[in-house]
């Protein structure tokens, strides 16, 4: 597998929308480039544009202009369903509120992506429960997420995202909610995902967590400001 | 996603709120409660009627003759009820032609009989019974069969004797303190002595029985009669249902050739056999069988709407979840049958409670009034249709809204 490989490209990706008489422009022609394996932060004032940009790259909106090719497929004319399968497959979302299903036990929750893939019960639930040993909670999986901590309702909302080996984790805010020792545990799991190859997307607000990250995407006013790499990108393998 | 996991998944929501689904439920309940416990009951009226009613009242293998038609079935047209009353008495000539028209047959009686007579003993009275003057083998073919005493006979018959069989409840209220055989009653003005009493029937229809006097038909023609040939009825019982058919296409012909009836011509006299109860039966209930659907369509409708709201109620609270489902890869047609599937579950639900209800009420039911229950297996197939129909009807606008949810306003909201 060539390292270089481009998961997302975006050339003049755009959005507006009406509020009554006036248009917003939320984005305002973005380009930019994310290879495999990237570790990415995208950092920016709020109405900057990156909640919307997040929302574009994880296929929950379309562009009003623009494109965006995730792995070398244009998804920005893509009908509804298609876009539910992509984020079925293609997208693992990990979000600051954690968003489980509340009554549901960590391994249903796991499961649900499975469910909507229409994989097999059998192999559903064996995905489910080595994907929540990977993050550390084998020994919870029924619990409800009002049983579990702030931390280890995020494990399994990290092992939610995964279990369909998407081409991105997409996480917003993802220690958000968490104390820093908390905080440094999730950074310290997504550090070793990076590690075995996941691409890693992440919207922060705080310096400190952004420089997890290996490079730096900055937004201002719906469009890009900077691209600053902070760290060395480390090969696969070593 | 498969239908399968839908149902499962609904049959956890309707578990995990308990109370409100209860709520929800309960117009279909009802609706299938009172379907099933009509249809119940109705059911065991009808087999009520068949095996027992008709079988006693009229007999098996019994077929009665009689001027016209007593038993109102509302199936005759004004003018077959107008020539019927112009229908010539039956006198002793036709027990004779009946008799001479099946020689084979195994029991045969005719009776006058009258209502409203008053028997008396000393000063306890039965005001209205039923005073029959009837042929030896009278309470034989009727099957009544005596409790204590003896039954008429011949000797009777012949010498005329003013002799009484009483029926239980008649016996109860003139005799309440002995035994009734061998005591005396009056009947009007005449003095009987009583030589046996009848077994109590009790239950709907054997009342009747229980108030009857019988005495030997040419007694009741030399005391009580108006008419003296006259006869009310003529009952043949055979002994098969194949013999019952030709006896009676014989006794027909033979009246009627008595009678010079041309062919075409309608019979000017009635056969009365068990199937003239079984259409009054069938009128009646074929009235509760019309008024039943309508009620049951409206409770099923204010259920059905009941649901439907309770489901909206439902999306609007689940809007995030619907938002976190859509997110990880739920098409509209999973949101969809997602709720339609919990829709149709709570329906089903409450038509299979409200099954078990009827069936519970219907044999409660049987246990207070003496009319027997049974459930047919097509009313269960129906009512659970309906519950299925009325669910998905109910959920589909709610699912509808669910579906049509857009993934990032749902993730937004509380």
């Amino acid at each position: 597998m060539n390292d270089n490989d481009i998961i997302i490209e975006t050339r003049g990706l755009t959005k507006e929308y009406q509020m009554g008489s006036e248009t917003i422009y939320a984005l305002r022609g973005v380009d930019l480039e994310i290879q495999r394996n990237e570790y990415v932060a995208v950092m920016g004032p709020s109405g900057s544009g990156k909640s919307t940009l997040m929302n574009l790259i994880g296929c929950l909106d379309t562009p009003t202009g623009g494109e965006y090719i995730l792995n070398s497929v244009a998804v920005q004319g893509l009908e509804d369903d298609e876009l539910a399968r992509i984020r079925n497959r293609e997208i693992g979302f990990v979000f600051q509120t954690f968003n489980l299903l509340p009554r549901a036990s960590a391994l249903h929750n796991v499961e649900l992506p499975l469910i909507y893939a229409g994989v097999s019960s059998k192999e559903r639930s064996e995905r489910a429960k080595a994907a929540l040993e990977r993050t550390g909670l084998g020994d919870r999986m029924e619990h409800k997420p009002n049983e579990l901590s702030g931390g280890q309702r995020q494990r399994v909302a990290i092992a939610r995202a995964l279990v369909n080996e998407p081409s991105i984790l997409l996480a917003d805010e993802p220690t958000g909610n968490l104390d820093s020792v908390t905080s440094a545990d999730i950074m310290d799991v997504f550090e070793s995902l990076h590690e075995a190859g996941q691409t890693i997307i992440m919207v922060t607000h705080e310096l400190e967590i952004s420089e997890h990250a290996l490079r730096t995407i900055t937004l201002r006013d719906g469009m890009i400001e900077s691209y600053d790499a902070h760290r060395e990108q480390r090969p696969v393998g070593v | 996603m498969k239908p399968l996991e839908g149902v499962v998944l609904a049959l956890q929501q309707v578990w995990a709120h308990k109370l409100k689904s209860a709520f929800t439920l309960l117009g279909v309940v009802i609706g299938v409660t009172f379907l099933i416990a009509v249809i119940t009951i109705v059911e065991g009226m009808n087999r009520y009627v068949k095996e027992d009613v008709a079988g006693s009242l009229f007999g098996v293998n019994t077929f009665t003759v009689v001027r016209r038609n007593r038993v109102q079935t509302g199936t005759q047209s004004v003018q077959e009820r107008r020539r019927a009353a112009r229908n010539p008495d039956l006198t002793l000539h036709e027990v004779e032609i009946v008799r001479e028209a099946v020689p084979d047959y195994w029991l045969l009686s005719y009776y006058q009989d009258r209502y409203g007579l008053e028997a008396r003993r000393g000063d306890n009275r039965y005001r209205r019974v039923r005073l029959i003057g009837g042929s030896p083998d009278h309470s034989e073919l009727q099957g009544w069969d005596i409790e204590r005493g003896r039954g008429l006979t011949t000797l009777d018959e012949n010498r005329g004797l003013r002799n009484a069989v009483i029926g239980s409840s008649v016996a109860e209220r003139l005799f309440p303190d002995g035994d009734p055989v061998g005591g005396e009653i009056r009947l009007g003005p005449h003095r009987f002595r009583v030589i046996g009493v009848f077994e109590e029937q009790g239950g709907l229809f054997g009342s009747i029985r229980d108030a009857a006097v019988l005495v030997p038909f040419s007694t009741y023609r030399q005391n009580f009669s108006q008419s003296r040939n006259d006869v009310d009825a003529i009952s043949v019982k055979m002994r098969t249902e194949e013999e019952f058919e030709a006896a009676r296409l014989s006794v027909e012909a033979a009246l009627r050739t008595d009678r010079a009836l041309r062919p075409g011509e309608p019979n000017t006299f009635h056969f009365e056999t068990s199937d003239d109860i079984l259409d009054t039966w069938r009128s009646i209930s074929r009235i509760l069988f019309m008024a039943v659907p309508g009620l049951v369509a409206i409770s099923l409708v204010v259920g059905g709407i009941v649901i439907m709201n309770i489901m909206l109620m439902s999306v609007a609270g689940r809007v995030k979840e619907i938002g976190i489902r859509k997110a990880i890869g739920a098409r509209k047609r999973d949101i969809l049958l997602q709720f339609l599937a919990e829709a149709s579950t709570l329906s089903l639900l409450g038509a299979a409670i409200g099954i078990l209800l009827g069936i519970g009420l219907g044999y409660l039911a049987d246990a207070i009034f003496p009319v027997p229950a049974a459930v047919p297996a097509w009313a269960l197939a129906v009512a659970l249709t309906l519950g299925l129909l009325v669910g998905v009807a109910s959920g589909i606008y709610p699912a509808w809204k669910a579906a049509a949810q857009d993934p990032i306003v749902a993730l937004r909201s509380e």
